[in-house]
């Protein structure tokens, strides 16, 4: 004997769900992950606060090695393309992304970029975030590695009280050391507190306008001479 | 952050939900989210009153679970909750993504969910 019981009208439902709500991100960013996978492309996403040196960066690191791969770099930013002529300026290609008011990339933009470049002619791909310590941490975009850059002029506590930034983090620059003395900022201080929070993340200093510890920011995210 | 943004989505999927179901009323919204979000739960219910206003689920209950963030080391088989930095001079005490046990990284295996597990309905 079988019987069957079902619901009546004003009776009371729990519903299970378990729906992830980052996922609709989450599954933008293995497609990029995928589609750059198959082009052969690495992708970094450089995050960091405002100011700190997030473009200079990469533009030492495409003065190292434009020589050895071809290059793009996304730029994130709310408006204006002023970073992205600049990255141009240095022959490579270039995607501004503004967001508007949105104070981080999403993968939905990145997917958006990669469209406008012709993938079979890269073989590194280097995503700028908009300056925030806060709100990438939680936007995967699909790249292979991620880079934190704070600078000494934001001064001793930057690390601290932005610890979230770093779960995903695979390399630390801590830029504009030679303003350490002036500032009266310990740069090694600040990168003690990057390995206290995760030990996982190698750590960098540099002088970005120099160009002073790029080949080793290269070395860390294994493009750059060993 | 984005907590307004988090919750549209929320209340869509969940009056979503509830209109497939033929519910007349939604009661409750279950929610788990991790210690490692940027989500502040007191905005979440801001945002879950505002927007659930003149809908079916509007007067309805939201129960958030707060999920600790855990992780476990390959190093040394950890496997449990992360540890956190106690420093007076911050407001909070922030994690650690180290192993507690031996200082080696840790694979985070809990807290940056954000997840609607259930919701209660009437038809």
């Amino acid at each position: 004997m079988t019987y069957t019981v079902q619901g009546e009208r004003g009776e009371i439902f729990d519903i299970e769900l378990d729906e992830n709500l980052k996922r609709a991100n989450e599954l933008i960013a293995d497609e990029n992950r995928k589609q750059l996978r198959n082009h052969g492309i690495r992708a970094i996403d450089v995050m960091g606060s405002v100011g700190s040196g997030k473009t200079s960066l990469i533009e030492q690191l495409v003065l190292l090695l434009r020589g050895r791969y071809r290059i793009a770099a996304f730029k994130g930013d709310l408006t204006t393309r002023i970073d992205s002529e600049r990255l141009a300026s240095l022959g490579i290609q270039t995607v501004q992304i503004n967001t508007g008011r949105e104070c981080h990339l999403d993968a939905n933009l990145v997917k958006k970029a990669l469209r406008k470049v012709d993938l079979s002619a890269l073989d590194l791909v280097f995503i700028e975030n908009v300056g925030n310590l806060i709100c990438p941490a939680d936007f995967p975009l699909g790249s292979d590695t991620r880079v934190v850059v704070v600078s000494v002029t934001e001064g001793p506590y930057m690390v601290v009280k932005h610890p979230f930034i770093f779960v995903d983090a695979d390399v630390a620059v801590i830029n504009k050391i030679d303003l350490a003395g002036p500032m009266n900022v310990d740069a090694n201080r600040l990168a003690k507190d990057v390995r206290s929070i995760n030990a996982k993340t190698s750590v960098v200093l540099t002088n970005c306008r120099t160009g002073q510890g790029v080949d080793q920011v290269a070395s860390a995210l294994g493009v750059g001479p060993v | 952050m984005h907590e307004f943004s988090r919750t549209s989505q929320i209340v869509e999927a969940v009056l979503s939900e509830a209109e497939k179901q033929g519910a007349t009323k939604l009661i409750e919204v279950q929610l788990e989210i991790g210690d490692l979000t940027f989500l502040g739960f007191d905005q979440v219910k801001f945002a879950y009153k505002i927007l659930t206003n003149k809908t079916i689920a509007h007067d309805s209950k939201l129960t958030i679970k707060r999920i600790p963030g855990r992780g476990n080391c390959n190093s040394c088989s950890y496997d449990g909750p992360l540890s956190y930095l106690d420093d007076p001079q911050f407001h909070i005490s922030f994690p650690t993504f180290n192993c507690p046990q031996c200082g080696k990284p840790l694979s985070i295996s809990a807290g940056r969910e954000c997840v609607i597990k259930r919701i209660r309905i009437r038809k």
